[in-house]
This record gives C-alpha cells, structure tokens and sequence, in this order.
C-alpha cells in the first residue's frame, strides 16, 4: 500500500468519496437484489404492500399440536385485540358462523357460532328490513343484538393453548409470516415445458445455450490463437494483405449479413438446428486480432529459445506461447461467451418459434416473460438462470484481467 | 563437444547492406572463442547463423564433421543463452531448465536428476520451484545457463549475456562463466561488446567491423600486436592514442612530428615495425597506449622522448591518474572505432585528444604544463591511408 495523504480535511474527503461510491453502487445494484428476491418469492408474495425484499411464506404448526389432522395448519394474530394475545392456528377455514351487531353500538360486529344466541322474539326494523333481536354472549355479558349475517370463517385455536379456540373473520386476523424463500420457482421453471405442472421449459433451452456457448467459445479460441500465431509469426506470402482484409470484416455490420446468412443456413439444411448458433460464429476477426497481438508482444527471444531447445512449432504454440498467452485466452473467452450466450437476434432468425426444443435461454425468457408473465416469480428466476453464469465467468476471468495488467511491467 | 568451422560465411538481409561478409573462422573443439566489434558489426548475426535462428545467405557452416547449413536449430544440439535471458515467464525453475529434456522425451526422473545436478552446479537449488519473476537479474541469468548445460550440447551460444547486470555481479558472473567452460570443456562461442570481457575471457578473441572478420588471436596479442588500426583503436580502454605524425628518418635514428611536437622512436620499435623506415617525409598514424606515458621524473628518459602538453583534464582515479591532453593536429578517423574523432566531432577542428595514464601520486592541476616521458619502443605505427600496420 502506499503511503496515504493524513488530517481530517483528506479524511472528510476519502469518507465522502466512500458515501458516494456506496450510493451510486447501491443504486446500481438495487434492480439485481429486486430480481433476486422476486425469484425467490410466492406469487402471492410479490405484489404486498408495504412491499418486501424478503421471501416470506406463512407461518404453520403441525396439526396435531393444535388437535386436528391432516395438512399443517397457518397461524395468524390479532392485532389490537388484547383479549386474544399470542397466536392462533386457524384449524377450519370454512366454520359457519354469525355476525351479530348489539343493539346499543350497531358498528360493532360480534363474531360467533352460527347456532350462538336466543331469540328474545322481539324485532328491531334495521334500514327497513325486520330482524330478530338476539340475546348474546359478549365476552361474558348477555347483550341484545341483531344478527346482521350468516356466514363462514375462521376457527382459530390458541398455538399455546389449545383448548382455546375462537370463531372471527379471516379477514379480520393477520396471517404470521416468517422468512421462506421458495425454491420451486427454479425447479418449475426448469422443468420440461407442461401446462399441467407450471414448467416452463427453461432447462431444456439452458443446456442448449450451453452447448452452444461451450462450442462457440471453444472455437473461437482455437481459431483466433491459430490464425493470430501465423499473423503473428509465420511469414507467408500476402501475410498483410489477407490479415488486413480478414480485419476489415469488423467493420461489417451483423445485420448486413443476417439475409445472406440465413440463405446459406438454408442450403446447408440448418434451419432451426443448432449448428447454426454455432459454425458460424466460431471465427472471430477480432479474437485474431487480439490474439495476433499478444503474441506479437511476446519477445522473439523465447520462441528462439523453445526451437533451440528442440520443440515443434506446435509444442511452441501449445507449451509455451498459449500458456503465456493466458490473460488474452480469458480476454477472448468472456468476451465470446458473453455474446454467444446472450445472442437473441440470430437465434430469433434462424431458430422457429415453433420448435421450443432448439430454443435458446434468450428466447425461452422472452417468451416466458411475453406471454405468462402472471407467473413474475418465475420470469425473474429464470432471469436469475440466464445472468448467474456469466456473473460467474466475469469473477473468475477477473483473476486474469489483473493478472494481466501487473505482469505487463515485466520483461 | 565439437568445432565450428565458418568457410566464406556471408549473410544479407532483405534490405541492407550485409551483416556478415566473408567469415572464415575456425573454432576449435573445447575453445572459448569471443565475438567482439562495435553495435551492428554482425557479431549477433554470426551467433544466430551458428544457432540456425538465420538463414545463412552463402558458403557453408560445420559443426564438427557435419555440415549444418540447412539443419534446424534444434537438430544441431546447441544451446544459446539470450542477453534477456529469455525464460519461459510461467514456468518454474525446474521446467524451464527441464524444458529440452522433456521436449526430447527424457524419462522423469532421469530429467530431475540431471536438472538437480545442473541447479547444484549453478547453485540454484533453493530456487527450482520459484517462477522466473520473483527471480534477481544474476539468479535469471544463472538459469538460462542451467538451461544451456544441462542438455549437455557441442557449443554454447552466449549473446552478451552479462550485460543486463549490474557491474559487480558483471564481474562475478565472468569468473563463473569462465571456470564453467573450463570444467565442461564445451566449445563456446561468447558474443559481447564489452572489451574487458572479451579480453579476460576468451582463449581466443574475433574482432569484427561491418560484418568483417578484422582479426583472430588470444586477448595479449590483439592487445599487443593489432592487425590493423580498427584493431588497434577498438581494443584496449581507454584507447590507444592515434595521431597523425610526419616522419623523418635521419640516419638511424626515426623521428616522428606532430603539432609541434617532435619525437624519436627507440630503434626497437622499428624492429616491431619495420617498414616506418621505408616512411622518410610521409605522414603515418602513431599509436601510443595510454599507460606507455610517464611523468618524466618517474622514467628518465633523454628529452627528445619527453612531450609537453598542457593538461585540460586530469582524472585521478586512485592507482593512476588520467591526463587529458589535446594535440594540434586534426585526428585520424577509424570507421567504427571508439577514437577522439568519433566521440567528439569538436575534436576535429580543434585537434586529436590524447590521454596518459600516470602513477596515481601525482597531482595535477588543469592548465598545468606537464612534461610526460614516452616508451616510444611499445609505440605502433599505421599506414594512414590503409590501416595496416607498418610491419
Ligand atoms: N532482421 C534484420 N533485418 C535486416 N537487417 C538486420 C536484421 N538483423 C540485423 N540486421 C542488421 O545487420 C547488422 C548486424 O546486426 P547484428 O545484430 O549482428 O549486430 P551486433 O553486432 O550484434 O550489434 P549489437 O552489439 O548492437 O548487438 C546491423 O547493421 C543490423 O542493422
Ligand atoms: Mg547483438
């Protein structure tokens, strides 16, 4: 480390330059903890208020802790009723119950069972209708009140206390909720393409893209360290005039090649086929060029150096020059696997929508997010499939970016 | 071990003149041979023929019997030390000197043997498992030798090798060159422009110029008998003083004059150098070494081999001091040769700069008028016109 300015002044700077640095990172990187979290949520989950960044599910007990059987059971609280602290598992989502509202305080609504209350036999006109008056039980005084529905809800039973039960609204409780993030969307979304299970296909075009990209990268590797030796070291007739030309295609815009391309895919019957992601892209300009470049960076001396001590000029090549040329290797790499796996266009061309097995992660997504996008959980987990690699690759091929720059001040 | 036989070797490149004309040089079998010359005299070029890292234009090449004009390099079992050294950066020690053994398919531990005993000798031991970038620039410079020997080859290649060094692990990693070769025996062939290394480490020393051999003997005989004036001004440091003199011969007796000066020649400089007498009214170049001058009170000498000159410079080195010294007559040029022309192009209107090295315990002040005694019989003489010697 080197040696730092010193005094509050410069410590003010360097804390403001941190504050800032942090904010903007932040910012940055808020869409990626959104689409993170929303992979992980329950669809019910997404759109709460106030909205969460957590993954959260219900919180249940087993059945039998609260004296039924069968599935486990949620539990919900009572916010603002002192008279029912703690929590409470709602065994029976559909007991019939009865609302009554006591005459004295006609706002206030008294749940109980739908067989609760006497009749007194007298009648009270509420808004024009006539309705019996009931005596009821309300927490423990008799009080006169008419039933104003019948209908069904919640029998909740106390978590602690289990011979404690109450009838209320569902709606009237709030359910517990605990941290839960829920890994089925990856498994749904990965899982063959079926209406019946909510799979969506994405494994099946996640290994297509792959061996795609595996086949893509590895190819243009072996051409560009190739072609960029012989640019660089082979002395042939027309040498500069075919690498100049060979570069020229750079400036080709893509989209200037897409008809004839695709013309040719035609002839060679690789229409809606994979080779078509694939051979054609397995040449770089710009790979050759960048590789053509190291190893002219690489002084001729080593390579005199591995003749006289007998090599070949493949073991040269592969001995000595690709191992050193190993920051220009990861260069070339990231940068291949990052537009084979993210190409969308070509294969939009070439790939038939109609043949969802030769689809690629691209397409997949696009689709997923077009036409069930009710599904948004599963929409951002597959967005999570489709950038975890390469967020990967960017971290490992790092190493070599630094590598490559600290080395470069050696002979 | 084997020799290396130039026959009427020549090299051109594409666009150039040639780098190497004519080379007729035999090495032999066990011999320390050095290359020498100015920048871009071709030694390297000869080196690289030898190594078959060039292509060689005309004449033919042997290495031992075997002729090799059209062998790759690594068929003609030589090994080459690089002035950068030249490791392969992401190998370790041990493969990087391991690398001809395992190209050649050596078995492993027969590998790992000779590369410890190779280490060992080289005292790199400690160092087989680092890479060469946490390496110095002697410890570098040792394994490109462990990579040399440890293939055992017929020759050994060496361009400038020292000379990324710092002088005094220079002057270490001579001596260890040369017990080196000494133990192996392997012919070697030592590419420097360095003259002190050439001279303290060859058996024998190639001066060349402008891709011209100009002449092979041991270091003391350049030094002492140098076949021509390009010779003669390259070898030595600091130079030998050149400086264009009328002869007259009066009798016996050989005087040479310059810029007022007037001096006899001891009559056993002329049986070294004959033909001066043959000179009588023409101008030869007179060449006298810097340590053949003495303060007149150290070496009593009659006065007509004593000069005056006023110091302009007097550089006390310890041991000795060097006085610097101009003599009014314009200096002789040697194309490619260190002399006051070259260096110093004022020189040429003002006049041909000679130094004299003294005993160290005198003083002398600048401007002062010192009186300096020659050993005029260790004086050479050149034709002024030719370069060769007056023999
Ligand atoms: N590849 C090349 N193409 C054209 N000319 C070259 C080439 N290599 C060397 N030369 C020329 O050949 C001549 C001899 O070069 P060489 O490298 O042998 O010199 P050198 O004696 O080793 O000099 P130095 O002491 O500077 O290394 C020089 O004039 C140089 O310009
Ligand atoms: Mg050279």
């Amino acid at each position: 480390m080197s040696v730092k300015r010193k005094g509050p002044k410069a410590t003010a700077i360097r804390v403001l330059t941190y504050v800032v640095l942090v904010a903007v990172a932040a910012i940055v990187i808020f869409p990626f903890v959104v689409a993170v979290s929303t992979s992980f949520k329950r669809p019910t989950d997404i759109f709460t208020y106030p909205p969460s960044l957590v993954p959260k599910q219900d919180v249940t007990v087993p059945a039998d802790q609260v004296g039924t059987d069968g599935d486990p059971v949620p539990v919900f609280t009572f916010p603002g009723r002192d008279d029912r602290p703690g929590e409470w598992a709602l065994v029976d989502a559909d007991a019939p119950l009865a609302e009554f509202r006591p005459l004295d305080d006609l706002e206030r609504i008294i749940v109980l069972d739908a067989a609760a209350g006497e009749r007194t036999g007298a009648t009270i006109t509420i808004d024009g209708e006539e309705e019996d008056v009931f005596l009821v039980d309300d927490g423990g005084t008799q009080v006169e009140a008419y039933r104003s529905r019948l209908t069904s809800g919640g029998l909740f039973v106390s978590v602690d206390d289990p011979d404690t039960s109450v009838l209320d609204l569902v709606n009237f409780a709030t359910p517990s909720k605990e941290f839960g993030p829920r890994f089925e969307n990856f498994s749904e979304v990965l899982a063959e393409r079926d209406p019946e299970t909510n799979g969506k296909g994405v494994g099946r075009s996640l290994t297509n893209t792959v061996l795609v990209t595996i086949l893509v990268v590895l190819g243009q590797i072996i051409t560009s360290i190739l072609g960029g030796y012989a640019f660089a070291r082979v002395q042939f007739r027309g040498r500069s005039t075919v690498f100049l030309m060979y570069l020229g295609s750079v400036m080709i815009p893509f989209v200037v090649l897409i008809i004839p391309l695709f013309q040719l895919m035609l002839q060679l019957n690789w229409r809606d086929n994979l080779v078509a992601l694939i051979i054609p892209f397995t040449f770089t300009a710009y790979g050759t060029f960048l590789m053509r470049q190291f190893f002219l960076g690489i002084p001729a001396e080593i390579e005199e150096a591995a003749l006289l001590d007998g090599a070949s000029r493949s073991t040269i090549l592969w001995k000595v020059m690709v191992p050193l040329a190993r920051p220009a290797i990861a260069t070339l790499a990231t940068f291949g696997f990052l537009y084979a796996w993210n190409s969308f266009f070509w294969p939009l061309v070439i790939i038939n929508s109609g043949n969802p097995d030769n689809a690629v992660l691209s397409l997949t997504l696009s689709t997923l997010g077009g036409r069930s996008s009710t599904d948004t959980n599963l929409v951002f987990a597959g967005a999570i499939l489709a950038m975890t690699p390469p967020i990967l690759v960017f971290l490992f091929a790092q190493r070599y970016f630094v590598e490559n720059s600290a080395s470069s001040g050696l002979k | 071990m084997a020799a290396v036989t130039f026959t009427n070797i020549t090299k051109r490149y594409k666009d150039g003149p040639k780098a190497v004309d004519d080379l007729n040089l035999q090495i032999a079998d066990g011999e320390f041979m050095v290359l020498v010359g100015p920048s871009g005299c071709g030694k390297s070029t000869a080196l690289r023929m030898i190594a078959g890292l060039e292509e060689i234009s005309d004449g033919t090449l042997a290495i031992g019997e075997r002729v090799v004009n059209d062998v790759p390099p690594g068929d003609r079992d030589i090994a080459m030390v690089f002035q950068n050294y030249a490791l392969y950066p992401h190998m370790t020690v041990r493969q990087n000197i391991g690398f001809a053994l395992e190209v050649a398919k050596v078995k492993k531990d027969e590998i790992n043997r000779r590369v410890d005993d190779a280490a060992e000798m080289l005292g790199l031991t400690e160092y087989l498992d680092r890479l060469p970038k946490a390496l110095s620039g002697g410890q570098r410079q040792r394994v490109a030798m462990g990579r040399a020997i440890v293939r055992s080859p017929q020759v050994f290649l060496m361009d400038e090798p020292l000379s990324n060094l710092d002088a005094k692990l220079r002057v270490q990693m001579r001596s260890d060159i040369i017990q080196l070769q000494a133990r192996l025996g392997t012919t070697m062939v030592y590419v420097t422009h360095d003259q002190v290394e050439a001279m303290t480490m060859g058996h024998r020393v190639a001066v060349m110029r402008k891709g011209v051999l100009q002449q092979v003997a041991p270091p003391q005989e350049l030094y002492l008998r140098p076949a021509n004036l390009f010779v003669a001004a390259f070898i030595g440091s600091p130079a030998m003083n050149l400086v264009t003199a009328d002869v007259t011969v009066e009798g016996d007796d050989v005087f040479c004059s310059f810029g007022g000066h007037r001096l006899r020649i001891s009559p056993k400089a002329l049986d070294r150098y004959p033909g001066l007498r043959g000179r009588h009214g023409t101008k030869v170049i007179l060449g006298i070494r810097p340590e053949h001058f003495a303060m007149e009170e150290d070496l009593e000498l009659p006065a007509d081999q004593v000069l005056t000159f006023r110091c302009e410079l007097a550089e006390a080195m310890g041991a000795e001091v060097h006085i610097h010294a101009v003599i009014d007559v314009a200096p002789p040029t040697v194309d490619g040769a260190p002399t006051t022309a070259e260096d110093d192009p004022e020189a040429l209107v003002t006049g041909t700069k000679v130094i004299a090295r003294v005993d160290g315990i005198h003083t002398v002040a600048m401007g002062q008028d010192v009186r300096l005694a020659v050993k005029t019989h260790l004086t050479h003489f050149f034709d002024p016109t030719s370069g060769e010697p007056l023999r």
